[in-house]
C-alpha cells in the first residue's frame, strides 16, 4: 500500500481537487483507493457525498478506541472508499499530542487496513502542525499542487527543505510538485510556467488548468472525469496521474 | 467494496418494470441500461473459475462503444478497460495496464484465454439514494439469453456499500417482500456455461476412483479410456496451438498411457500391448520437437532476466530463431498428428479398449492371427485383483528406484541421474493411475518424497539438455550472423543455466535421503499390506 498525501503550505491552491480526483482516476484504472479527508472542513468529504461525521470523533481514532476500518464508507464509485471528515479533527494537534507516539499515530491506524488499499490519498488542511509531521511520517509522497506564482515556489522550496532537514520527523518521503491552476490566457502564468520549472526542473511535466469544470465539482459533487468525462481538465489529472504512478 | 447478495429472481415478468415500480418507496433510481454482447473467458483448464475470477467482453450493442474488458472477483468489480482492438486479449501479456494484472498472469502463467459462451444481456443497475444522493446500495438486474434465444435465470444482485450495511439490508428486505426472490451463488457466466452444454474445464490431474476389488483388465482399461479422453480432450488445441499447455498435457496422457501399457505385461495380451507401446511411443516422438521448441520460448523470459538490464536487447536474435523453429515444429506436428497412421492408432485403440472384463488372447498379435481361447488365456494377470497386481508393480518399481538411487554417488556419471529420473516416472506414474485402489493417506506419503526427489532429477536433467541446445543454437546464430554481444549474452545464460544443474545435483543426497526414509519404505510396505486385506 503506498500512502499519498496532498499537501501544501498553503490553501487554495486545489488540494482536495487534486486528491479526490487522483483518487478517482486510480480506482477507475483498478487500484484499490482509500481517500482519508483530514481536513475538518470536509470538502472531499463533501464532494463524495458523504456525512462529515466520525463516531466518536477523531479522539476515538487516535486512542485506539475506534479502528479504521469501522469508519469507511464506500464512495459512489467501484474501488474507492472514503475516511469521512469530522469536525474533531480540527483539534488533531491536541489529540497527537495525547497520545504516545504522535508521529507514527497515523501510520499505525493505516496499517490495519493495508491489505485492503493499493492507495491511500490523505487529503492534508493547509498547515504544518504535529498533524503534518505525522502525515510526512505516515507517507510514502507528498503531492504538492503550485500555483506559477513565485510566492507559491518559495513555499514549495521551504517544504523541501523542511523534509529534508528533519529527518528525525521524515523517515522516507518523496516530493512531488505539480503546477495547478494554471490559467494560460494570464501572460504572468504563462511565463512563470517558463521560469519556475527552470528553477525546479523536477515539477511533473502534467499541468493541471484552472478551469470552470473544476470549480463546478461542487455543484455536482463528484470527480471531474465522473460528471465531464473526456474533457480537458479530466484529461489533465488522467495525465497527472500516469505521470505520479510512473514515478512511484 | 461492497459485499454481494445474489439472488435468482423466480416470478414471472421484467424484474426491472417491478423495480421501477419500487423506486420511489425504496429511493431507487436507475443509474444505467445497457444491452451487451457478453463473452466470458477463462483458460481451457478454468483457472479463473478457479480462483473465484469472472472475465468477461462487453460489446455494447447500441451506442457503438468500444468493446470493454471487465474483471469480477469475488463479487467485487476489480478493474474494466475499454479495449482498442476488437478481439479479447489473449495471453496473460495482452492483457490491461491493471494494477492487478500480475496476479491474473500469475494464475493464467503460459495459458492462453478462450472465448467460452456468449449471452445477449440487459444489465440494469438502480441506486438506492440518501437525502444527500449518495449511493447506499446497488441492485444490479441481469437478464440474458444465449444467442440461440435460450434465456438464462434472470439475475438479481443487492450490493451493500460499506458504511452502509443497514440501509442495503433494508432495502433487501424490501425487494424479497416484493419479488420473488431465490439466493443463489450461481454466477451468470456459470448459468451460460450449463446453458450452453459448454465442455467441462480441462484438468491435467487425474481423477480416478478405481474399485480395489476388480479384475487387473478393468482397472487398466479405466485407467487407459481416462488417459484416452485427456488425450482426445486436449487434440484440437494442440493442432491450433492454443496454447503450449495442450501439448504438454497431451503428451503427459501420452507418456501415462506407455506406462500403463508397460506395466500391463500380463494383464493384457502380449501381441496387441507390443503394438500398442510401439504405436504410443511413435505418438510421443513426433511430439517431441515442438514440445523442446515450446520450452525455449517459455524458459528465455526466466533466462534474459539472468542478465543485466543493458544486454537484455542482446539475446533478441535468439527469441526470433526460437519462434521460427518452434512455428516449423508446429507445422511438422500437424502433418503428423492428421496422418493416416496417427488415425488408425486412434481406431485400433478405440476398438481395443471397447468392451469390459479381460481381452480375448491375442486379438492384435504379431502375426495378425486371432488364437483361440478364453478372455485372458495369454494374460495370467489379467482376471486378478486389480489392487494385488498394481501392488505387486508398485512394490517392483519402488525397489528399483531404491536400489539405483543408492548406487549413485558424487562422481556417478550424469547418465545414471537420467537413467534414475526414468525410475522414478516410472512409479510416480503407477501411483497416479492406481494410487485410488489404495488409502489415500499412504498414497500421498509415498508420493510427496518421491515428487521431490522427480524435481531435484528433474532440474538436473533439464538444464543439462537446456545448456546443451543453448550451444546449439549459439553454432545456429554464429551462422546467421550474430553479433558478438547476443553470443556473449548466451555465454553468460548458459553459465546461469549450467551453475543451476549443479546445484540440484549437489540436492540429490537429501532428496533422496527423505525418499528412502523409513517411514517412507513404511509407507510403500503397507500399500502392499492394503492389497492382502483387500483379498
Amino acid at each position: 500500500m503506498k500512502v499519498l498525501a496532498t499537501y501544501n503550505i498553503k490553501g487554495g491552491v486545489g488540494k482536495t481537487a487534486t486528491a479526490v480526483n487522483l483518487a478517482y482516476e486510480a480506482a477507475i484504472r483498478g487500484h484499490r483507493v482509500l481517500v482519508w479527508d483530514l481536513d475538518p472542513q470536509g470538502a472531499a468529504t463533501f464532494y463524495f457525498r458523504i456525512r462529515p461525521k466520525v463516531k466518536g470523533g477523531g479522539k476515538a481514532l487516535v486512542s485506539g478506541r475506534r479502528v479504521l476500518d469501522e469508519i469507511i464508507k464506500a464512495s459512489d464509485y467501484e474501488n474507492l472508499d472514503v475516511v469521512p471528515a469530522d469536525f474533531s479533527m480540527r483539534n488533531l494537534d491536541l489529540l497527537l499530542e495525547g497520545s504516545k507516539k504522535p508521529l507514527a499515530t497515523l501510520r499505525r491506524l493505516l496499517k490495519s487496513v493495508a491489505h485492503e488499499y493499493d492507495l491511500v490519498f490523505l487529503d492534508c488542511p493547509p498547515s504544518i502542525s504535529l498533524a503534518s509531521e505525522s502525515v510526512f511520517r505516515a507517507a510514502d509522497a507528498l503531492l504538492v499542487p503550485v500555483i506559477p506564482t513565485t510566492l507559491s515556489i518559495r513555499t514549495f522550496e521551504q517544504l523541501d527543505r523542511f523534509v529534508e532537514e528533519n529527518p528525525e520527523v521524515v523517515e522516507e518521503l518523496d516530493v512531488i510538485g505539480f503546477f495547478s491552476m494554471v490559467d494560460r490566457r494570464k501572460r504572468l502564468h504563462r511565463e512563470l510556467l517558463v521560469d519556475l520549472r527552470q528553477v525546479r526542473p523536477d515539477l511533473l511535466d502534467a499541468v493541471i488548468p484552472a478551469i470552470t469544470d473544476i470549480e463546478r465539482m461542487g455543484v455536482h459533487r463528484q470527480p471531474v472525469a465522473a460528471f465531464a468525462p473526456g474533457t480537458r481538465s479530466a484529461r489533465a489529472y488522467s495525465a497527472l496521474w500516469t505521470e505520479i504512478n510512473e514515478r512511484l | 467494496m461492497s459485499e454481494v447478495h445474489r439472488f435468482v429472481v423466480t416470478g414471472a415478468g421484467d424484474p426491472s418494470a417491478v423495480l421501477a415500480g419500487l423506486a420511489e418507496r425504496a429511493g431507487l433510481r436507475v443509474v444505467s441500461s445497457t444491452v451487451v454482447e457478453r463473452t466470458f473467458l477463462d483458460t481451457a483448464d478454468g483457472r479463473l473459475d478457479a480462483a473465484g475470477i469472472v472475465l468477461e467482453l462487453r460489446r455494447p450493442l447500441e451506442g457503438g462503444a468500444s468493446p470493454t474488458l471487465v474483471w469480477v472477483e469475488a463479487e467485487r468489480l476489480v478493474a474494466t478497460a475499454p479495449l482498442d482492438a476488437p478481439t479479447a486479449p489473449r495471453f496473460a501479456s495482452d492483457l490491461p495496464p491493471w494494477p492487478g494484472a500480475p496476479h491474473l498472469a500469475s494464475l493464467m502463467e503460459m495459458r492462453a484465454l478462450v472465448p467460452g459462451p456468449v449471452t445477449r444481456s440487459r444489465l440494469t443497475t438502480l441506486a438506492a439514494l440518501d437525502r444527500e444522493e449518495k449511493t447506499t446500495a446497488r441492485v444490479v438486474v441481469d437478464a440474458s439469453a444465449l444467442p440461440d434465444g435460450t434465456e438464462l435465470p434472470v439475475l438479481l444482485e443487492v450490493h451493500q456499500l460499506r458504511g452502509y450495511q443497514r440501509e442495503a439490508e433494508k432495502l433487501e428486505k424490501l425487494l424479497v417482500a416484493r419479488l420473488a426472490l431465490e439466493p443463489t451463488t450461481t454466477t451468470a457466466a456459470a448459468n451460460a456455461r450449463r446453458l450452453a452444454g459448454a465442455p467441462a474445464f480441462l484438468r491435467s490431474k487425474l481423477r480416478l476412483s478405481l474399485d480395489p476389488t476388480a479384475v487387473a483388465a478393468d482397472a487398466w482399461r479405466d485407467v487407459l479410456r481416462e488417459l484416452t479422453a485427456a488425450m482426445t480432450a486436449n487434440f484440437a488445441g494442440t493442432l491450433a496451438d492454443t496454447d503450449s499447455e495442450f501439448l504438454h498435457d497431451f503428451r503427459v496422457a501420452v507418456r501415462r498411457t506407455r506406462s500403463v501399457l508397460q506395466e500391463g505385461k500380463g494383464v493384457l495380451p502380449p501381441g496387441a500391448r507390443a503394438h500398442f507401446r510401439a504405436g504410443f511411443k511413435w505418438l510421443g516422438d513426433i511430439t517431441t520437437p515442438q514440445r523442446d521448441a515450446d520450452v525455449h520460448l517459455l524458459d528465455l523470459p526466466g533466462l534474459v532476466q539472468l542478465l543485466p538490464a543493458d544486454r537484455v536487447d542482446a539475446l533478441e536474435p535468439l527469441h526470433e530463431l526460437l519462434v521460427e523453429r518452434q512455428r516449423a515444429c508446429h507445422e511438422q506436428l500437424v502433418g503428423d498428428l492428421r496422418s493416416w497412421r496417427r488415425a488408425r492408432l486412434g481406431q485400433e485403440w478405440a476398438a481395443f479398449l471397447d468392451g469390459d472384463g479381460p481381452w480375448p488372447p491375442d486379438s492384435l498379435d504379431g502375426d495378425g492371427g486371432h488364437p483361440d481361447g478364453p478372455p485372458g488365456a495369454d494374460a495370467p494377470d489379467a482376471s486378478r485383483p486389480a489392487i494385488v497386481v498394481a501392488a505387486a508393480r508398485i512394490r517392483k518399481a519402488h525397489r528399483r528406484l531404491v536400489r539405483d538411487g543408492r548406487a549413485i554417488h558424487a562422481g556417478s556419471p550424469a547418465t545414471a541421474l537420467h537413467d534414475l529420473r526414468k525410475d522414478a516416472k516410472r512409479l510416480r506414474y503407477l501411483l497416479e493411475c492406481f494410487g485410488s485402489l489404495f488409502p489415500t493417506g499412504d498414497v500421498s506419503v509415498a508420493v510427496k518424497p518421491l515428487k521431490a526427489l522427480q524435481d531435484t532429477l528433474g532440474t538436473f536433467q533439464d538444464t543439462e539438455v537446456q545448456a546443451h541446445a543453448l550451444e546449439g543454437f549459439g553454432d545456429e546464430l554464429v551462422q546467421r550472423g550474430a553479433g558478438a554481444p547476443t553470443l556473449l549474452a548466451l555465454g553468460a545464460v548458459i553459465e546461469h543455466v549450467s551453475a543451476r544443474g549443479a546445484a540440484a545435483r549437489r540436492q540429490y543426497a537429501e532428496r533422496f535421503g527423505a525418499f528412502d526414509s523409513r517411514a517412507v519404505r513404511g509407507a510403500y510396505e503397507r500399500l502392499s499390506d492394503d492389497a492382502e486385506a483387500a483379498t
